[in-house]
């Protein structure tokens, strides 16, 4: 199967060759086979997720909804709401959200939407259905197939990498606690990297110094010696009990998996790797340098999108669950707050709880703005790259419902941006029928993702 | 022993819009009780109600009518239980789980409320009897065999020390593993959380073939890297010579400062000789003095990276300097990665580091003590350091050995002698007998990577390192259904036991057919736990029954609590916590660890929990509990006195500081845990849609309120009333131990700053321990009305009570935590019986911790037969 698809592309971007294109000044580019080519004839399109937990700071109702005065008075908007202005239509930014004020153009705010597959499941567990809207009720404990990895089994293999799935705190954590926002299906959650170390190397740097032939000469033992083991564990298999042979066939889709992989990362050492320089980047950094680690992790997201390495990122930068993690301390090293991060959610915002939210408004900021300084085609790396960014829950209520969500930048994807929009009382949608517009924004036709009942065309330009 | 969780959720969900208990009753449905009796308030049986229908009909029924249906019937169904859709026949093994929850709910007398009128003791009696008797019947007559599916990867621990004892010695590998979940209170050793995913395979190969790398070394002989420095008793500098080191270190260029190596290998064993003695000024009788090994530690940094080579406490003084010998394994220590200059990358760098870590808890940052503090108190004395890599004196290593070992066969016949060679290891590495199928397989993927690799070894590496990714490797060795129950067996006792694989031994006695043997497996047990590997199982288990990692992670707040860690006295990081030195914080959770360790080893009372005669101290943990008489690193029991107010696991700073905030005693996170980890309570998380209780006492100090007078403004809330009634009362008796667990029944006024230390003005530690006495002046309120119970004042009464009232439930509980872990998966409502047994078996002995253990590993159900009602 792999080997077929492989040709279909081959013929695609054939198609395109020799166009000389305007590419970042990356010494990345410098490929020249016709596989770089596929990456460089279609301009990338590019999606990322972004966690942040125990929700933000919302005034005036528990669900994140602004209450209405019976008395129709008018009240000043809140200045450490995480919403950046009252009422639905052109943005105007608050304190809390001044981050992202020069980028007027390339964000919007969507009050009132969520998963109502994660509603049961209380404020510190809906994080788990955050990219995948799967219906996680108490009896049903696994996830589905994430919003990231729909797109990662179209197009990825047009990059290196089909997709980059990082965290802070590693691992893939379990029902209840997630730590990763990326799942391939039902029981499948993939492990997040926190280490930036780590990451890089195995982004970058996959060979660990070995030649090429050398690499190549190794996978190709790998896979036979992979296919050797998996008759082998097949026969092993027909031994067992039906729910133990369930077990037994994720370690065999595991062997597969990795088959796969060989194979594709065989094709890929054809390409040269990109030449990464690491001078700015603090791979070595600690957890208690709160900003300078989350700035790390995202600047390796940049250059897995810069370098054309994946078009897929998923990070998720706190968890709810974190009491055992460096993750529960992250106020203390930002505000000094003495306290764990979580109970920030239910301090006085403008001593702690909008300062923290807009701490975080600033990291993804920094973010957005780098996508954004980086020329691509006639516009720039952000009009290629849709990002949402938010929470699974509003703030302090420990409620499932009206999640905090962002969505930045691809403008040439077709968003158009600068408003906040209400999907409240009747306008109220699924969260996935905004998956359902950023999967087909990144030309994965799907009319349909977890319990969306449309799209969201309101968010496209026409 | 009662599982609460669904019950509780719905509780407070449904009193959001309803007044959870009023007396007002809803008849509109007809009950689909056949023959409900009409509002019979309390119905007189004697015992002997008959089983099945019948007795349903007669008694069970009339029961929930009059006591029950209102809140779990047609119209409501709290906690998703509602008792009119139940028919009274449970032949078919319906609904089993939930009649188990009204059981565990009737017996414990949870249920119905205290609000409620309550029934009978008799008619309580009658129904759970009832109730038990239809369970076990179905239970031990059930013609189905139920198997549980037990296919699970190993633990990435499980797998680490599998690894070790597989190879012989020790490489640490965690760290390059995706992290494995973690569930508070629960262990991670069960099917449902310790699944596959090719990533994990990947990493599981990486590390693999990185073992075999270690443990296969090339032929010929190996390099051998040396590095020495001395230091003379020169250069005196305020009190201090070079080749002295006291407790806030030494100027550079002294022993302090440690050496850096000039070469080392990637992969060996290491030996590090050290010369050292100790000045030890009048009253002090020894000093522990530490090495580790990795990154230069001597820069303004805390993100270096080291690990810790041994310890060793100094008695001699310098005029009898005494030889030190610490070994390890260079792989597993941090290198700092050279630079590359001019394209060219300089060789990683690695230092050995020399501390002195006397503590005494008087202890903090030099800037308020000076030197005075250094010569004041005890001091290493070092001459010399020597280290080597890799060590010779026996070449090829044994672990290599033990895999290529020596055989004529050789050269004589490679083929068969690498068949021998796989064979050999494949035995050990699949915990079981192998057949020739399984040794071929692996003998062709030797064939295949031979021509490419050259030498045997290389091909022995790789063919190994795949040995290593098989399933039979991975997974438990009871999911392989080739496996024979003997071998099963053995794996089943190391696991549980030592966390890791069988020994020769057991393995002997699975190949002799003998461990279906009670007493042979009595025999084996205490073996098992006397060997120190049952260390890693007494930690593992205790680190996630009691849900202890949690507070490593706890934020102490420094301006209340100045002197519990050590703080970077100046510079950028200053006020940053001190790393490279272990802390008091560390030996929180080896005290922990130590007692629950100490419990099985003395075969103490599973009452001893709640409370205790003994502690687990050393010189540090005494000094922040108040006890005198304690010296040195080394933890060892002490014994007690009640005025202590220690004793049993409630006392512990392990469990007081990570169910508390870091600035003030949480109720609520002390009463999970009592209800969790102790009671075998699940208490739900806090629901969906409700205000959340300000948790932190930051806040409730600037509007003057305790902790517990927030909660009881909360409890006057209807809604949040539902849960907190029964959950608030189990944590309030621990206010009286403050947010570092330790006993403090008095705190200061509100609105009062506490000073930090400072050496001018409290002089040394006991002038501040005065200062806070003058302003700790308001006494803390600890007493609660336990639900159902009396009213208990401090945590002393709260034990008098449990250890009164709640024996069964704490026996039952550790019962059930040990079976859970011992067998990987989670209890239910088919194991019921088989806990109940194990329970009994121990009575005479009071419930001995190892007796437990010895019951639980002679169970049906921990040798994987069926479970049947006894």
């Amino acid at each position: 199967m792999a080997q077929k698809s492989w040709h279909l592309n081959r013929r695609d971007l054939l198609k395109g060759a020799g166009i000389a294109l305007a590419l970042p000044s990356l010494h990345a580019m410098g490929a020249t086979s016709a596989l770089a080519n596929v990456a460089k004839t279609e301009t990338p399109k590019r999606m990322m997720i972004g966690y942040i937990a125990y929700g933000t700071y919302m005034p005036n109702g528990t669900s994140g909804i602004p209450r209405q005065r019976n008395s129709g008075e008018k009240t000043p908007h809140h200045d450490w709401s995480w919403w950046p202005c009252k009422d639905a239509g052109e943005l105007t930014f608050n304190k809390s959200s001044q981050p992202f004020k020069e980028l007027k153009d390339y964000v919007t705010y969507l009050r009132g939407l969520d998963h109502e597959g994660g509603w049961k499941m209380g404020g510190h567990s809906s994080g788990d259905v955050f990219a995948t809207g799967a219906d996680m009720t108490e009896t049903q404990k696994t996830n589905s197939i994430s919003i990231d990895q729909v797109a990662a089994n179209m197009h990825g293999h047009k990059t290196r990498y089909s997709s980059l799935v990082l965290g802070t705190e590693g691992g893939t954590g379990s029902y209840g606690s997630s730590k990763t926002l990326s799942h391939r299906g039902p029981g499948r959650p993939i492990p997040s990297m926190h280490k930036p170390q780590e990451i890089f190397n195995r982004m970058f740097n996959p060979y660990s110094g070995k030649g090429v032939e050398q690499v190549r000469a190794n996978l190709k033992r790998k896979a036979s010696i992979l296919d050797l083991m998996m008759d082998h564990s097949k026969s092993m298999n027909r031994r067992l009990g039906k729910e133990d042979q369930q077990k037994m066939d994720e370690y065999l889709q595991s062997i597969r998996a990795i088959e796969q992989r060989v194979e594709r990362t065989s094709q890929w050492t054809h390409e040269p790797l990109p030449d990464v320089d690491t001078k700015g980047l603090n791979l070595e950094v600690a957890y208690n340098q709160a900003e300078e680690y989350i700035r790390c992790l995202y600047d390796l997201v940049y250059l897995a999108f810069v370098t054309d390495s994946t078009r897929y990122a998923t990070l998720m930068l706190e968890s709810e669950q974190s009491s055992t993690s460096e993750m529960w301390n992250y106020a203390t090293y930002v505000l000094g707050y003495k306290g764990a991060t979580h109970d920030i959610a239910h301090k006085r915002p403008a001593d702690y709880s909008g300062q923290w939210d807009r701490w975080r408004a600033e990291q993804h900021a920094y973010f957005l703005k780098r996508l954004r300084d980086t020329p691509e085609d006639d516009g720039n790396m952000l009009d290629n790259t849709v990002v949402l960014w938010g929470s699974a829950h509003p703030h302090a209520s420990h409620s499932t419902k009206n999640y905090p969500i962002h969505l930045a930048g691809g403008n040439n994807l077709g968003f158009k941006h600068g408003q906040l929009h209400d999907f409240i009382g009747d306008k109220k949608v699924p969260l996935a029928n905004l998956f359902v517009s950023m999967l087909n924004a990144v030309d994965v036709p799907v009319e349909k993702f977890a319990d969306s009942t449309g799209n969201m065309s309101q968010l496209m330009g026409s | 022993m009662i599982r609460l969780r669904p019950l509780i959720f719905a509780m407070v969900v449904g009193a959001l819009g309803l007044l959870a208990w009023l007396p007002t009753w809803f008849s509109g449905e007809p009950l689909s009780i056949a023959a409900a009796q009409d509002g019979v308030a309390q119905i007189a049986v004697d015992e002997s109600v008959s089983d099945g229908v019948e007795g349903f009909k007669t008694v069970v029924a009339p029961f929930f009518k009059a006591h029950c249906v209102r809140c779990h019937g047609a119209e409501k169904s709290k906690g998703e239980i509602s008792v009119h859709a139940l028919n009274g026949d449970m032949s078919l093994g319906q609904e089993l789980d939930k009649w188990e929850s009204i059981l565990d709910m009737l017996q414990v007398g949870e249920m119905p409320p205290a609000t409620e009128p309550q029934p009978s003791s008799a008619d309580v009696k009658a129904v759970t009897k009832w109730i038990e008797s239809g369970m076990r019947d179905y239970i031990t007559k059930a013609k189905v065999e139920h198997a549980e599916p037990n296919t699970r990867r190993l633990t990435n621990i499980e797998y680490q020390n599998t690894l070790n004892d597989l190879l012989g010695f020790e490489l640490d590998v965690i760290e390059d593993l995706p992290r494995d979940p973690v569930k508070p209170y629960e262990f991670n050793n069960t099917a449902e959380l310790m699944r596959m995913g090719p990533e994990q395979v990947d990493r599981f190969l990486e590390v693999s073939r990185r073992a075999m790398a270690s443990a296969i070394v090339d032929a010929g002989e190996p390099t051998v890297h040396k590095t020495r420095r001395e230091w003379l008793k020169h250069g005196l500098d305020r009190g201090m010579a070079l080749d002295e080191i006291g407790v806030f270190g030494n100027r550079r260029h002294s022993a302090a400062y440690g050496i850096g190596l000039k070469s080392f290998p990637e992969t060996g064993e290491f030996r590090i000789r050290v010369n050292a003695s100790a000045i030890l000024p009048p009253g002090y009788n020894q000093v522990p003095f530490r090495l580790i090994m990795g990154n230069d530690i001597n820069i303004n940094s805390s993100t270096r990276q080291v690990r810790e080579v041994g310890v060793a406490n100094l008695t001699n003084n310098p005029d009898e300097p005494k030889a030190f010998e610490f070994t390890g394994r260079i792989e597993n220590f941090p290198a700092l990665p050279g630079r590359v200059i001019n394209g060219k990358k300089q060789p990683d760098k690695m230092t050995i580091t020399p501390q002195n870590i006397y503590d005494d808890g008087s202890l903090n940052d030099r800037f308020s003590y000076g030197n005075l503090r250094n010569i004041a108190l005890p001091r290493v004395v070092l001459s010399r350091v020597e280290f080597e890599a890799p060590i010779t004196d026996v070449w090829p290593p044994a672990h290599h050995s033990a895999i290529l070992f020596d055989s004529p066969k050789r050269e004589s016949d490679p083929d068969a002698y690498v068949c021998e060679v796989l064979k050999r290891f494949m035995t050990r590495a699949y915990r079981r007998s192998v057949s020739n199928d399984e040794v071929e397989l692996f003998a062709r993927i030797y064939g295949m990577v031979k021509p490419d690799l050259k030498t045997m070894e290389a091909a022995m590496r790789e063919t190994l390192a795949m040995v290593l990714i098989s399933p039979q490797f991975l997974y438990h060795t009871e999911s392989d259904s080739a496996t024979d129950t003997h071998y099963a067996m053995a794996s089943r006792l190391s696991y549980f036991l030592w966390a890791s694989m069988p020994d020769q031994e057991l393995l002997r006695l699975a190949a002799e057919k003998k461990l279906d043997n009670p007493a042979v497996i009595e025999q084996q047990v205490l073996r098992l736990l006397t060997d120190e590997r049952s260390e890693r199982f007494v930690e593992n288990f205790t680190m996630q029954w009691l849900s202890l990692a949690k507070m490593k992670t706890v934020p102490i707040n420094r301006e209340l609590f100045p002197r519990f860690l050590y703080y970077v006295p100046a510079g950028e990081r200053a006020g940053t916590e001190m790393p490279y030195l272990p802390t008091v914080r560390d030996y929180m959770i080896r005290e922990t660890v130590a007692f629950v360790g100490e419990l099985i080893k003395r075969n103490e009372s599973a009452l001893s929990i709640v409370d205790s005669d003994f502690a687990m101290l050393n010189q540090r943990l005494a000094s922040h509990y108040g006890i005198e008489g304690v010296e040195g690193v080394n933890l060892r029991p002490v014994a007690i006195k009640p005025e202590d107010n220690l004793g049993g696991l409630l006392a512990q700073a392990s469990m007081l500081i990570g169910n508390g905030t870091g600035t003030a005693p949480h109720p609520i996170y002390r009463a999970v845990w009592l209800r969790e980890a102790i009671l075998g309570d699940e208490v739900a998380d806090p629901p969906a849609e409700v205000p959340a209780l300000s948790d932190s006492a930051g806040e409730s100090a600037e509007k003057a309120l305790t902790i517990a007078e927030l909660l009881a403004k909360h409890r006057t809330v209807e809604s949040c009333n539902d849960c907190h009634f029964r959950l608030d009362p189990w944590g309030i008796p621990f206010e009286h131990y403050n947010a570092v667990g330790r006993y403090q029944p008095k705190v200061p006024k509100e609105g009062t700053r506490v000073s930090v230390f400072q050496a001018t003005q409290h002089t040394d530690m006991a002038g501040y321990q005065k200062y806070l006495a003058t302003i700790n002046t308001v006494e803390i309120p600890a007493e609660a009305t336990v639900p159902h119970g009396p009213e208990v004042n401090g945590l002393h009464e709260l034990k008098g009570y449990l250890l009164k009232n709640r024996k069964d439930d704490i026996v039952e509980n550790v019962a059930r935590r040990l079976l859970t872990y011992s067998i990987g998966r989670q209890l239910n409502y088919r194991d019921r019986f088989a806990v109940q047994h194990i329970v009994e078996q121990t009575r005479d002995n009071r419930h001995g911790m190892r007796d437990l253990i010895v019951s639980i590993c002679q169970s049906d159900l921990f040798r994987g037969k069926h479970p049947k009602g006894n």
